[in-house]
């Protein structure tokens, strides 16, 4: 790579100035060499004359406080006005694109890890070539000036000048190949609690701040869309006659997924939709069940699977052991349902698109765009308002929402918000997948595991998605993540996967595989300290060799006293320790178990991502993941009857309410280990946790979720 | 039918099908998108407003029941209860995704405007209605407390 291809500028006539910037890394090497990057703006930190300051990024803003940490990462070289910071989402540029592929995406908790560097060197240019255009200006040497709350100080003299006051003098400066950057123990913004950014709080308190379904622009208009809701279920035929006459309706319309109502309201479009007759083709799958599904998930575990781990001599190891454990996990479907239903809105007029998205990945949507909308990439523009929650759904491998408001607003030239209703969000797909799990346990006559056996049956989330590779050899990155990759030293696997198949898509969702990996893992192994009689903690510390874990189970026991716990009746404590998205999260829960119910009191959570960026984000994260985690074994599950989803909304999708929140008490390691993700880790532990609490206190293993007293 | 409503001080005539939400009113006629869509059906509470100052559900409250009466929404500017609630809420730092938080500011309203000093059991009760899936309910749970702390 060219040196002068290391950072682009461009100045916009001289009311702007405008920063990008390559890092030479192997895949953006390749980025700089396609072609549509001479189409984009390359612009993170933008410079207005008036002296507005945008940070431009392309990860997206779900709530996981993305803008707000990168913008300290800025803040930390560029001494901007804290305060003063405006935020924009990206247009679609491979210069935004994540390390995972030529795409940009938020997921994986992987934000800070992808973009720290880059965003601090942003910073540490623009500020040397501000200092650079001052001295010029002033003509005094380049350490006779400073950078403070957004302007420029004469050390000399104490004049002081806004940054604005200098975008025009930028564009000549030599942009600085090699900027230096403050160690992270030098910071003074990064590394230190920050509150979510105050224009971005201060947005979202007041109903101010703009969500995918508050997009209002000149002559938009609103659709609702009539889909089937057995899966695979086909139109043969429809009568909307008096759809089409209800006052407020514009157009109906079929479209691949469904039909939809286009109307002056989305009230008026919704309420049109009762008013038509479908005769559907219910299809092949009108009959399918999850009753159906445990009985060939089971059929198919009596094969054998595709190998995911096989190491020593199992087959040995169970022959010799003293003790055996078995158990059968179940995890349903699981709907992400974010706050904000799913929407998308598009104009297409004359060739041109304009996008309104909350995709967590815009290169899908996108590309989805290109596709349906036939349009050139360089006639898209694309806005990227907040994100009412993601937790993966609004990653969805197939776009369905983003496809379906496409073919709504293809050739009809004007702006139509396309918005879901919660029933479509519910009962359309895109879940959690299902899984069955079977793990087997061998323990010698010192208590310890000789074994870990394992199945996992479920459908595979990776399979011919754009992550391909994550599905190998039969196993789908989802099945294996923290089962095959567990943290203890065992001798002998036998791990086996098994990919099932349904018409119902699956997806990734808060934690990805580690929502089914760590009950299966840290549940078994308590099961095997209890067997052993040997103290949950100190088991597992046997068997572990990596430190930060050791580190972390210390933390959280003297957190939360755990040598001290009072037995008290129906109370249970219990312990799990789940490493995910590079951070290393332990947990305790204290767990109060009534006649048919529990409530989780208490939780002590300790988090190692390396190096907390964002303290009180990460702590905040970490409360997030636990209430979020807790739903699932508290009451969410999706189940399939007749070919249809059974639940609607969250009358019987049930979720985590404030009177189900724990009180949450956060530790935080700065081990110096990689920096890892904050917004997933906090999940996979609490699931075991409380399990395992449960068990304390009542000698009952809930293994099938959610978890169901009676 | 032109029916009259007060919105947060301003008065307005719509001219819709009397039946139709006030949660669609406010977000579809009247272009007030503070006030959010999250079931439709009075579940979650996202859509939350102060009827003559009574925390209810807008998804399922109808144009003709509130004609002529006082609504106020998250984006009033002149509700002093909305105002302190606001305040807390960005000192205790709540807000992740931000979409449930004008309903649960508004239900919290609803509640200090009946109730000045509730208690921890009191406030759980009256906000278990409102659903944030970013679990953000203990920073929701202080916030509260802090601002009925406040004299």
């Amino acid at each position: 790579m060219q040196r002068r291809d290391f950072l682009k500028t461009s100045s916009l006539a001289t009311s702007a100035f405008v920063i990008g910037f390559y890092i030479p890394s192997k895949s953006r090497a390749q980025d700089t060499t396609q072609k549509e990057a001479s189409l984009q703006p390359n612009a993170f930190v933008e410079i207005k004359s008036d002296n507005t300051i945008n940070f431009i990024f392309g990860q997206v803003e779900m709530g996981q406080g993305t803008y707000t940490t990168l913008a300290m990462c800025i803040a930390e070289e560029l001494n901007v006005n804290w305060e003063e910071i405006n935020f924009k989402g990206a247009q679609v540029a491979p210069v935004y694109n994540h390390f995972y592929g030529p795409l940009m995406i938020t997921g994986g908790s992987s934000s800070i890890i992808a973009k720290q560097l880059e965003m601090r060197k942003i910073g540490a240019v623009l500020n040397t070539m501000l200092k650079e255009a001052a001295s010029k200006k002033w003509k005094v040497r380049a350490y006779d000036v400073e950078t403070k709350d957004s302007k420029l100080i004469n050390k000399r003299t104490k004049e002081e000048l806004p940054f604005g006051e200098f975008v025009a003098n930028l564009a000549s400066i030599k942009v600085p190949n090699d900027p230096k950057i403050k160690d992270l123990k030098d910071c003074r913004i990064i590394g230190k609690p920050h509150s979510r950014h105050p224009k971005e709080a201060l947005a979202k308190v007041t109903g101010k701040a703009e969500f995918g379904i508050d997009v209002r622009v000149d002559g938009l208009k609103y659709a609702a869309v009539l889909h089937p809701t057995v899966f695979g279920a086909k139109i043969k035929s429809f009568d909307a006659s008096k759809a089409q006459k209800k006052a407020g309706v514009i157009k109906v319309k079929q479209i691949p997924s469904g039909i939809a109502v286009i109307a002056d309201t989305w009230y008026i479009a919704k309420t049109a939709l009762d008013e038509i007759k479908v005769d559907w083709d219910l299809g092949e799958f009108a009959k399918i069940s999850t009753a159906n599904m445990d009985k060939q998930y089971e059929n198919a575990m009596k094969k054998e699977g595709a190998s995911m781990r096989k190491d020593g001599d199992s087959v040995k190891a169970f022959k010799e052991a003293l003790n055996v454990i078995e158990l059968d996990y179940d995890f349903p479907f699981l709907a992400h349902a974010p706050m904000e239903p799913l929407s998308f809105a598009a104009h297409h007029k004359d060739g041109k698109a304009t996008l309104w998205s909350t995709s967590q990945s815009q290169t899908l949507a996108f590309g989805a765009a290109l596709k349906i909308l036939g349009v050139k990439a360089e006639d898209i523009t694309y806005n990227t308002p907040y994100l009412g929650g993601g937790f993966g759904r609004r990653g969805a491998i197939n776009m369905d929402f983003a496809v379906e408001g496409l073919f709504v607003a293809k050739d009809e030239g004007y702006p139509i918000l396309t918005l879901w209703t919660r029933e479509d969000d519910i009962k359309l797909g895109n879940y959690r997948p299902k899984y069955k799990n079977k793990v087997k346990l061998a323990l010698d006559e010192h208590g310890d595991i000789t074994a870990f056996d394992a199945k996992v049956a479920s459908q595979a989330i990776f399979k011919g998605s754009p992550f391909a590779m994550l599905y190998k050899d039969g196993v789908d990155g989802a099945q294996q993540e923290g089962l095959a990759t567990h943290p203890y030293d065992i001798d002998s696997h036998n791990m086996q996967a098994y990919t099932m198949e349904s018409p119902i898509s699956v997806l990734w969702w808060r934690s990805v595989g580690h929502t089914q990996t760590a009950q299966t893992v840290e549940c078994s192994i308590d099961q095997a300290a209890f067997i052993a009689k040997k103290d949950p903690i100190e088991y597992r510390k046997s068997m572990l060799t990596n430190k930060r874990f050791i580190n972390l189970l210390d933390d959280v026991a003297l957190k939360a006293d755990w040598k001290n716990r009072k037995k008290e009746e129906n109370v249970g404590y219990g312990v799990a320790i789940v490493e995910s998205f590079g951070s290393i999260c332990a947990q305790i829960a204290k767990v109060r178990v009534t006649k048919n119910d529990f409530k989780v009191e208490k939780v002590w959570c300790s988090i190692d991502c390396g190096f907390a960026f964002n303290p009180q984000n990460v702590e905040n994260q970490m409360i997030s993941s636990i209430n979020f985690g807790l739903a699932t074994l508290l009451s969410s599950e999706i189940t399939i009857k007749d070919g249809a989803t059974v639940q609607s909304n969250f009358y019987d999708y049930t979720v985590t309410r404030i009177s189900d929140a724990p009180d949450i008490e956060v530790s935080i390691i700065n081990s110096g280990a990689k920096i890892g993700g904050i917004g997933e880790p906090g999940t996979p532990p609490i699931l075991a946790a409380v399990a395992n609490a449960i068990f304390d206190a009542s000698g009952k293993l809930y293994t099938s979720m959610p978890i169901k007293m009676v | 039918m032109l029916t009259k409503v007060i919105v947060d001080e301003k008065v307005y005539n719509v001219d819709i099908d009397s039946n139709t939400p006030l949660l669609w009113v406010l977000r579809d006629n009247l272009n007030l998108t503070g006030t959010k869509f999250g079931c439709g059906v009075g579940q979650c509470g996202a859509c939350t407003v102060l009827v003559d100052g009574v925390a209810v559900r807008a998804c399922s409250t109808t144009l003709s029941s509130v004609a002529n009466k006082k609504i106020t929404t998250i984006e009033t500017t002149e509700d002093k209860t909305v105002q302190k609630l606001q305040k807390f809420w960005i000192q205790e730092d709540v807000v992740q995704c931000g979409y449930c938080q004008s309903g649960q500011i508004m239900n919290a309203a609803g509640l200090l405007k009946t109730n000045p000093k509730p208690s921890d059991s009191e406030i759980l009760s009256s906000m278990n209605g409102n659903i944030c899936r970013c679990g953000t309910y203990n920073k929701i749970k202080t916030a509260i407390k802090a601002a009925t702390a406040e004299v």
